[in-house]
């Protein structure tokens, strides 16, 4: 089962398309679920995504206008409960402890996250965390080396292998990490 | 009296054709079983009464065509026959005379042809005369189907006697012939055939034109085999091509003036004669173009010829042009006759001449960009002169025009090189709203796909004069507003393209941001919420450009300064608009990167911006809902943010702190109370070092579980205690001296007593499940025995 994560397009905002790189690699009818941790900020993106797959969950970015994401959403796929959440609201923004007590809340094994535009992908307290990063790699204030990425997750049983696509310098990096729920 | 059953005119033509094919299998039957048994006479005069059936009028030219094939078929065995007859040592020459004496004209000729070419068979010599007999004698018969056929017939025959060499004739010793005996032989059938075929069109009834059109259609292979005959003879060097064939055949077209006889055959010699020879006659088959009859579609042949020669250019075998053909200007001068020629030529088949032109001039000359301009001249001088002006979108002349325009943006692929056509832009005025709009979606499309980046002020200019219409409001736009969805995706376009107005240098990026502010900042209230937050962030990551430039421009920090001043101004013009939502979270983000470049004033502009969104916030966020967003963002941001001294600082936490107090809900006061906390945490001052003001993160949690304990709602109480908890549990692991065990326990023994009472539904499993996660959070930390913080006293 192939979940593909991504998120912070913020087109048009700060950005004019998603990498053409990133483009050739989703092509639709491979992925089954997309969970996106928000800011598609126009229905443009929302439809592209919907071309990927038919099954896409969105949460709100602090740049979506459009009311009817939620702040929060769990998604089940295969035996993982899949927390998502933009993130914004987490105080201090990519805090493992605070995105920790939205897990606690959600009751999730994985929780997904963004907004901070920087790929992470870690283990705490036996759960597992997620940021795909911006699929566009779009500015952020904060970060003046955002690399564009995003995620794909290979759901199997009890493991989870997560993919993840990094554009650097117009070159596209894959690197794998496995989580197994305990 | 019996009816006798009317025929349709079908049924009629196919009883006639029966019985005629009837009398040729009998005649030919006979005439094979004289042969076989030597009698030449008689065979010869069944194959005349078979030849007889010919002279008919009843026929359609389908039915006769038939008719003819069924005919000619037998004629070979005749033809065989006298071969070798002639093989054996009959004398042909008898026999030539001998088959004048038959009785009718029609049977006579063709006999004569088959016997005449058996005679060049058997004797070369004697070729010349004989086929210049033949195609004379032919004239005979002047009926237009019926002498269509014969020369045909004659065309058939001699397909393959024609003499095809350089041989000089003069003198008259060569009797066999040359190839310009054949050019000659074949101009003339040509002529008589075409003469025959347009004298068609002039008999019978004119309610019967539509019907003789048609039949004429039919036949029109018959007359374009000349051609081909022509093209086939491998003699013919380009000299000869040049003075003795192009102008004999241009010659007859031009002046037969009937329409359907020119429009045929100047395809016809497009296609029969190869690409070189063509180059080679451009003029004088241009010339011929431009005398044809006003009802020809002159268009679609010079269309055809250019489509033809561009492609010759582009292919591999093919050298190119050659560079003493000027092919542009000669098709340009032309073509301006032709249309000079034609005062009726509708302006959609001039505009559809000027796209045949565009594509000549880029696929052969791909490199000079001024044959491109030069035809939009020439579609601007021809415009101004017919007074075209706001071309209705969907009409024939607007369609050719759009095509026209897309060629050179689709070719090039770059919006730079477009720019350069002085003329280009011009052609957008004539246009109405909605073609413009279409034209210029379809620039920005091309820019998009291409990733073009527009490097200056001046192209960023023209470029969005070019697409005003998506810009700002038009004179000539319709009443009713677009399609809210279609505004959207068009304008969501135009956001995006402004990240591609970009500069390596940025100075003059600042330029360019300052060009594209004043085009789109005239967009009204609609537009500028698409169009201005792409701007306010492109000017953010210049200024982030100058910080890299510190060492080598002394003015970076003024510039900085200047563009922060152009962010604020942009995110004013979107409060104007009386937008809210986007311009508090467009001054949020301008102060981060403000405070982030450490210029001469950045804490001063940074402190501007979040008291201008807490200014928004306060004034234009009514919701409660969108005020806990907007405040929770606030909050956020702060905490991020090491520029600000305590002056600055402690005015915009305690602000914060203040509004979260004041939330209109209290379950949103006490949410919003309990992140306050972070602020006098971890916090930073310029420093960059952390407030740790533990006394005060204790002081914002007391306050949240004073609200929370007003809560009516106990299920949402119990949620609040809940997520309290977690808080406390955060600053207590963080080592928040404030923050004891005591507490801890309190809290928790309070979440116990009260969730057993809470309604049994999703909500309060739920709120189970936090607890009990919590709860095993707090196990697992007091069992591995954390190092910094003691967990000993917990009760769990």
């Amino acid at each position: 089962m192939l979940v593909l994560v991504l998120g912070d397009l913020h087109i048009p905002h700060r950005c004019n398309s998603v990498p053409s790189r990133f483009k050739k690699l989703l092509v639709p009818g491979k992925i089954q679920h997309i969970l996106c941790t928000g800011n598609l900020c126009t229905k443009e993106s929302f439809d592209y995504l919907k071309t990927l797959a038919s099954d896409v969950h969105v949460v709100r970015g602090d740049f979506d206008e459009n009311m009817n994401y939620p702040e929060q959403k769990v998604v089940t796929v295969g035996q993982f409960r899949i927390g998502l959440c933009h993130g914004h609201q987490v105080v201090p923004w990519g805090d493992n402890e605070s995105l920790a007590m939205v897990q606690r809340q959600l009751d999730v094994d994985i929780l997904i996250s963004g907004h901070t535009h920087k790929f992470e992908a870690f283990e705490h307290e036996g759960k597992f965390y997620i940021n795909p990063g911006s699929a566009t790699g779009s500015y952020n204030p904060l970060d003046s080396s955002v690399v564009p990425s995003f995620v794909i997750l290979d759901i199997q049983q009890s493991t989870v292998v997560a993919y993840v696509y990094k554009l650097v310098n117009n070159d596209v990096k894959v690197e794998r990490i496995e989580y197994r729920k305990s | 009296m019996p009816a006798t059953p009317q025929l349709s005119p079908q049924e009629e033509q196919e009883k006639l054709l029966e019985e005629a094919i009837g009398v040729v299998k009998n005649q030919a039957f006979q005439m094979k079983r004289c042969l076989d048994k030597g009698k030449l006479m008689d065979g010869l005069k069944h194959a005349s009464t078979m030849l007889g059936e010919l002279r008919t009028s009843l026929l359609s030219p389908k039915s006769y065509y038939e008719l003819y094939m069924a005919i000619s078929d037998e004629l070979r065995h005749l033809e065989m026959y006298l071969v070798e007859e002639f093989q054996k040592g009959r004398k042909v020459a008898d026999l030539y005379e001998l088959v004048q004496y038959a009785g009718n004209i029609v049977p006579r000729l063709y006999l004569l042809i088959t016997v005449g070419v058996v005679y060049i068979k058997s004797n070369e010599l004697s070729r010349r005369d004989i086929l210049k007999d033949l195609v004379e004698m032919c004239r005979g018969v002047q009926h237009p189907l019926r002498g269509l056929f014969l020369r045909n017939y004659l065309l058939q025959c001699t397909k393959n006697v024609l003499p095809d060499n350089n041989d000089d004739a003069t003198g008259g010793e060569n009797e066999s012939g040359n190839v310009q005996d054949s050019v000659d032989f074949i101009q003339l059938n040509f002529a008589e055939m075409n003469k025959l075929w347009v004298r068609m069109q002039h008999q019978g009834h004119s309610r019967d034109r539509e019907r003789r059109e048609q039949e004429r259609r039919e036949l029109r292979i018959l007359v374009g085999t000349n051609l081909v005959r022509l093209s086939q003879l491998e003699c013919i060097d380009m000299e000869r091509f040049k003075k003795n064939v192009l102008p004999g055949v241009l010659e007859q077209v031009v002046n037969c003036k009937d329409p359907i006889s020119q429009e045929y055959l100047m395809e016809c010699v497009i296609q029969v004669f190869p690409d070189d020879n063509h180059l080679q006659c451009l003029s004088a088959f241009l010339r011929a173009c431009a005398d044809l009859h006003p009802n020809v579609n002159v268009k679609n042949i010079i269309i055809a010829l250019i489509d033809r020669l561009a492609s010759f250019a582009q292919s591999e075998e093919g050298n190119g042009i050659p560079s003493d053909i000027q092919l542009f200007d000669i098709f340009s001068q032309q073509i301006a006759q032709v249309i000079q020629n034609r005062p009726d030529m509708p302006p959609e088949d001039i505009v559809a001449l000027q796209v045949a032109l565009m594509n000549l001039a880029l696929k052969c000359y791909p490199d000079k960009v001024e044959y491109v301009d030069k035809v939009l001249e020439t579609t601007e001088d021809i415009f101004n002169r017919l007074n075209l002006d706001h071309l209705e979108h969907g009409a024939a002349v607007s369609k050719e025009l759009m095509k026209l325009m897309k060629i050179p943006i689709d070719t090039y692929n770059s919006i730079l090189t477009v720019l350069e056509l002085q003329h280009f832009g011009a052609m957008f005025e004539y246009f109405d709203y909605k073609g413009r709009k279409l034209m210029s979606c379809f620039i920005i499309n091309n820019i998009l796909e291409n990733e073009t980046c527009i490097p200056t002020q001046e192209q960023v200019d023209l470029i969005l004069n070019i697409v005003n219409c998506l810009v700002q409001d038009q004179n000539d736009q319709p009443e009713e507003i677009d399609d809210p969805e279609d505004f959207a995706e068009e304008q969501g376009l135009m956001g995006r393209f402004i990240h591609l107005l970009y500069s390596e240098d940025p100075n003059q990026q600042f330029l360019i941001l300052n060009m594209a502010r004043k085009h789109f900042g005239s967009g009204g209230d609609q537009r500028i919420k698409f169009t201005l937050p792409p701007i306010v962030f492109a000017a953010c990551r210049l200024a982030n450009r100058y910080v890299d430039l510190k060492e080598e421009d002394e003015n970076w920090e003024k510039k900085c300064q200047k563009i922060f001043q152009f962010v604020h101004q942009t995110i004013g013009a979107l409060i104007k608009a009386e937008l809210a939502e986007i311009p508090l979270r467009l001054f949020l983000q301008g102060a981060v990167t403000a405070g982030g470049i450490e210029f001469e004033n950045h804490e001063t502009v940074a402190y501007e911006f979040m008291s201008q969104a807490f200014s928004i916030y306060e004034e234009e966020i009514s919701d409660s809902k969108a005020q806990l967003a907007a405040i929770t963002l606030i909050i956020a941001t702060l905490e991020q943010m090491s520029c600000f001294g305590e002056e600055n600082h402690e005015p915009l936490r305690t602000q914060c702190a203040l509004a979260a107090s004041k939330l209109l809900k209290k379950p949103d006061q006490c949410r919003g109370v309990s992140i306050c906390s972070h602020l006098f945490w971890s916090g930073k001052n310029s420093k960059g070092e952390e407030m740790r003001d533990g006394k005060r993160v204790s002081d914002c949690l007391k306050k949240g579980l004073k609200i929370a304990n007003q809560c009516m709602d106990s299920s949402v109480q119990v949620q609040l205690f809940v997520e309290l908890l977690n808080h406390y549990i955060y600053f207590f692991e963080k080592g928040c001296d404030q923050i004891s065990i005591q507490v801890l326990n309190q809290i928790i023994t309070k979440i116990q007593e009260h969730l057993p009472n809470l309604e049994a539904n999703e909500e309060t499993d739920q709120i189970n499940k936090h607890f009990k996660n919590t709860v095993e959070h707090l196990q697992m930390k007091k069992e591995i025995g954390d190092t910094e913080v003691s967990f000993a006293g917990l009760t769990i």
